[in-house]
């Protein structure tokens, strides 16, 4: 590759710097809700590097719309099966994690993370 | 502190992904990949019928793990209901919503549940399929709900849909498993004329159930987040 | 011939379908749940032998491997299937009783979505199915956690879910990288494949799945969220989670890391974690009062061990380890229905409560004291065999690492007798006033409950007697790990 500026590079890069800020939210932040946030955002760069796997350079979407395209001349459909799957069930997991915290709140009334975070030995 | 060393750990493990991947991501890029995936789009076509190649993926390919994933979509709205519901349902509205939004939201949502349908129904020759479908049918729900002070969510009707698309969903499997074809998911329909709306087999059936599961699914886990009293500070 | 794709689908079909059966009537999800469960037990026993000889090899939807998504029902699938199934079984039978309040539906639906996505990771052969079956049997964990929807079982259920969110990112993260290279998603493929995974990105992938996998597998220092989850959850899920869910996660893994990665460069490194995993564990559950906390910290402990003994790269160490996690599920699963019923009918999480207890509960107590000996490895319990050959394997090994780690195990064997016997001792020898003044209901648990725990105490009292049996079983699943998956020795 003789850019750096190229479509594949930019994406890839993109979905590390997605996956490193949510990892980093999730790590140090205290707000039960930022956290929450940070997951969605590490698993929404993973999703995206997930699809970018798929690409090849210079073929189109794996839809036989026209008349005449041809097989070769389309991208890798199964990385974009795999993120259908994978958005759903991330959308699965943050929609619990959401009500949890709704509930903790009604509980305790705080959203700080310091009471439930450590190994209480 | 905290913040500190997660910062190191996470600049350390960003620069060993960038240099891992870097180097088997760039020259793999340009050429034709070896891949399971060019594998399945050249073949496709003739072998499920489907305009659409992701469908046929989604679908009959990987079709178990669109199973296992309906699974989790049925999982999260289990648990929002288990743990949003509280002893008493609210049906009435706290705030009164403008005249425009309670309107508006009623002539949107024959809209918006037609567009949900034709997305869903469209699956095997067009972007989208039964789980964009699904969730555009939820969204036109959702509106009427959060907007209106007369329509009540039924949670039995839900539960039914839902229930019944799945076990659609495993029964079509089912008829593969044992029929003609010996295996779970096995396409048992004719593949009908390429690129029109009846063709690909079970594929828009599948659709249509997921379409089903989802739409019901969303409806029941945004109804019992919305109208459940522990969300409200103003309540208990 | 039963097609295996059942034992996944049946818990599945009647997931989908008790809410339906709950709407008109109310108890009768027990009932679907309870015959669900029967099936599954009877099935995978029967499967049992037929794969010993030759591992059954699932085609779904008709597509060929690597192309489809296959299943592949060899030793480790079935024994695994089996321990699931006839644990979640007898479970299900304590159940019956347990559980009483007006969700149990939902209880129900969750338990059989927990016994599908366990027998789906021990039944598949593609990656990414895993990860899906994986989530599964994440997401309904987290929820029955937060089953008693008390302030500690939220916390913990948020503490779980975090934590092993994080752990799914690394998954997927591994996914991708394998998929980029390799191009495909099938274990036997890939292991065909690994060739082209170079050397650190080969490793990176390895490291990203010991993360993302030992979240679950409660791995050292991964496993902070086990004693609050296992501690909270209702007593018969607890029994679940520490019985089976830890070590599907920890089998999985160590699948992937032998048969489909090949990845034995970092088993040193594996076997020293484990040992300090289970001193960790067993030095703090010295240090509980409540109960379920105990059991929680020693499933840790238990953990350690296994890894330990599963990362030994021997026949021996591997089948060694798993005939520890069928002594553990079967050991563990009684301490946590036991507890269930202690709690239950005196009011007290606190152990120092239960005293003399056994006077009342004599069949509880006398299988508790059975099952913890039985951890702790004294003979005749089927814990001892199973200890001892993990010992053996270790000191046969001829690595001075390996030997040296021996200790560390033997430590941690003296503190988990020391304070099992604390317990068992509070609770024949204890002082009975100290009950507290709900004692006047102690009473014997009911015969639901008694049932499933003679049955499994029936394993570790007398399993030595088919102790070739069991090696037999657990020496073929030894050698699925340790040789190499291949495309063409399925078809």
């Amino acid at each position: 590759m003789n850019s750096l500026v190229t479509v594949e590079n930019i994406v890839y890069l993109a979905s590390f710097g997605l996956i490193l800020i949510g990892l980093f939210i999730v790590f140090s932040d205290k707000n039960l809700l930022k956290i929450v946030i940070g997951i969605d955002i590490a698993e929404t760069g993973v999703n995206i590097l997930l699809v970018a796997t798929g690409y090849i350079h210079g073929k189109t979407a794996p839809i036989f719309s026209k008349l005449g395209l041809k097989a070769s001349q389309m991208v890798d459909p199964v990385p974009q099966a795999l993120v259908l799957t994978s958005i759903v069930i991330g959308f699965g997991v943050t929609a619990l994690a959401l009500a949890l915290v709704v509930r903790l709140y009604q509980k305790t009334g705080s959203l700080d993370v310091s009471n439930i975070r450590g190994l209480k030995w | 502190m905290r913040r500190v060393i997660s910062l190191v750990l996470i600049l350390g493990f960003g620069f060993y992904l960038v240099t891992v991947i870097g180097k088997i991501a760039f020259p793999s890029s340009g050429e034709q990949k070896g891949s399971v995936g060019v594998a399945i789009v050249n073949n496709a076509a003739e072998q499920t019928g489907a305009a659409n190649a992701v469908t046929s993926v989604v679908v009959l390919y990987r079709g178990f793990d669109t199973l296992g994933e309906v699974t989790v979509l049925f999982l999260a709205a289990l648990g929002l209901s288990l743990l949003m519901r509280g002893e008493r349902f609210i049906a009435a509205k706290i705030f009164d919503e403008s005249f425009i939004l309670k309107t508006g939201s009623f002539l949107l949502f024959p809209f918006i549940t037609l567009f949900g349908l034709y997305i869903i129904v469209h699956g095997h020759l067009t972007p989208g399929g039964g789980f964009p479908g699904g969730v555009i049918i939820a969204t036109g729900f959702f509106i009427v709900i959060m907007t209106s002070d007369i329509v009540r969510l039924r949670e039995n009707l839900v539960s039914l849909l839902e229930g019944l698309a799945g076990l659609t969903f495993i029964g079509l499997g089912i008829v593969g498993l044992f029929g003609t074809k010996g295996s779970f998911l096995a396409n048992f329909m004719g593949k009908g004329v390429f690129n029109t709306l009846l063709s690909a087999g079970i594929i828009p059936f599948i659709y249509a159930a997921i379409g089903v599961k989802v739409g019901s699914e969303l409806t029941g886990a945004v109804g019992s987040m919305f109208l459940s009293p522990y969300g409200r500070e103003e309540n208990e | 011939m039963v097609n295996p794709i059942l034992l996944i689908l049946v818990p599945l079909a009647a997931a989908f379908f008790i809410p339906i059966l709950a709407m008109v009537w109310k108890n009768g999800s027990r009932y679907v749940a309870l015959l669900v469960g029967l099936f599954n037990a009877i099935v995978s026993i029967a499967l049992l032998p037929v794969v010993m000889t030759k591992p059954i090899h699932v085609t779904i939807a008709g597509f060929k491997a690597p192309i489809g998504i296959d299943l592949l029902a060899g030793p480790l699938g079935m024994v695994f299937a089996v321990i699931i199934s006839v644990t979640g079984f007898l479970v299900l039978i304590y159940s019956f009783d347990y559980i009483s309040d007006k969700s149990q539906s939902r209880y129900y639906t969750l338990f059989l979505l927990l016994l599908t996505g366990s027998l789906g990771m021990v039944l598949t052969n593609d990656i990414f199915n895993l990860f899906v079956f994986f989530e599964i049997l994440c997401i309904s964990s987290y929820i029955l956690v937060a089953y008693n929807r008390d302030e500690h079982g939220l916390e913990a259920a948020i503490k779980y879910l975090i934590l092993g969110s994080v752990g799914s990112v690394l998954f997927l993260l591994a996914i991708s990288i394998v998929y980029l290279k390799l191009g495909t998603l099938n274990m036997a493929d890939i292991a065909d494949k690994i060739e082209g995974l170079t050397g650190s990105a080969k490793l990176m992938v390895v490291v990203l799945l010991l993360s993302g996998l030992g979240v679950e597998a409660a791995i050292f220092p991964l496993n902070s969220w086990l004693p609050d989850a296992h501690s909270s959850a209702p007593s018969s899920i607890s029994a679940l989670l520490s019985g089976f869910v830890i070590e599907v996660a920890l089998i999985v893994l160590m699948k992937l890391i032998y048969s489909v990665m090949g990845a034995l460069q970092v088993l040193e490194i594996v076997s020293v974690i484990a040992v300090v995993t289970l001193l960790v564990g067993e030095f703090s559950a010295f240090r509980q009062g409540n109960i379920k906390r105990i059991l929680a910290y020693s499933s840790i402990g238990q953990i350690g061990l296994i890894l330990f003994a599963l990362s030994l790269n021997s026949r021996a160490g591997i089948s060694a380890g798993v005939l520890q996690v069928i002594n553990h599920a079967a050991s563990k699963s009684i301490l946590f229905l036991v507890s269930g019923y202690f709690i239950l009918r005196t009011g007290s999480y606190e152990y120092k409560d239960y005293g003399g207890i056994a006077k009342k509960m004599p069949v509880s107590s006398l299988l508790f004291t059975f099952a913890a000996l039985s951890l702790v490895g004294v003979p005749p319990f089927l814990g001892f065999f199973s200890k001892i050959q993990i010992i053996v394997a270790a000191a046969n090994s001829g690595s001075t690492l390996l030997v040296s780690l021996i200790v560390g195990i033997l430590i941690g064997t003296i503190i988990e007798g020391v304070y099992f016997l604390k317990v068992v001792q509070v609770l024949y020898f204890g002082n009975s006033e100290s009950v507290s003044p709900v004692a006047s209901e102690v009473r014997e648990a009911p015969f639901s409950a008694v049932l499933p725990i003679v049955l499994m105490g029936l394993v570790v009292v007398v399993g030595f007697l088919f102790l070739p049996q069991f090696n037999s079983v657990t020496g073929s699943v030894a050698t699925e790990i340790v040789r190499k998956l291949s495309l063409a020795s399925l078809f």
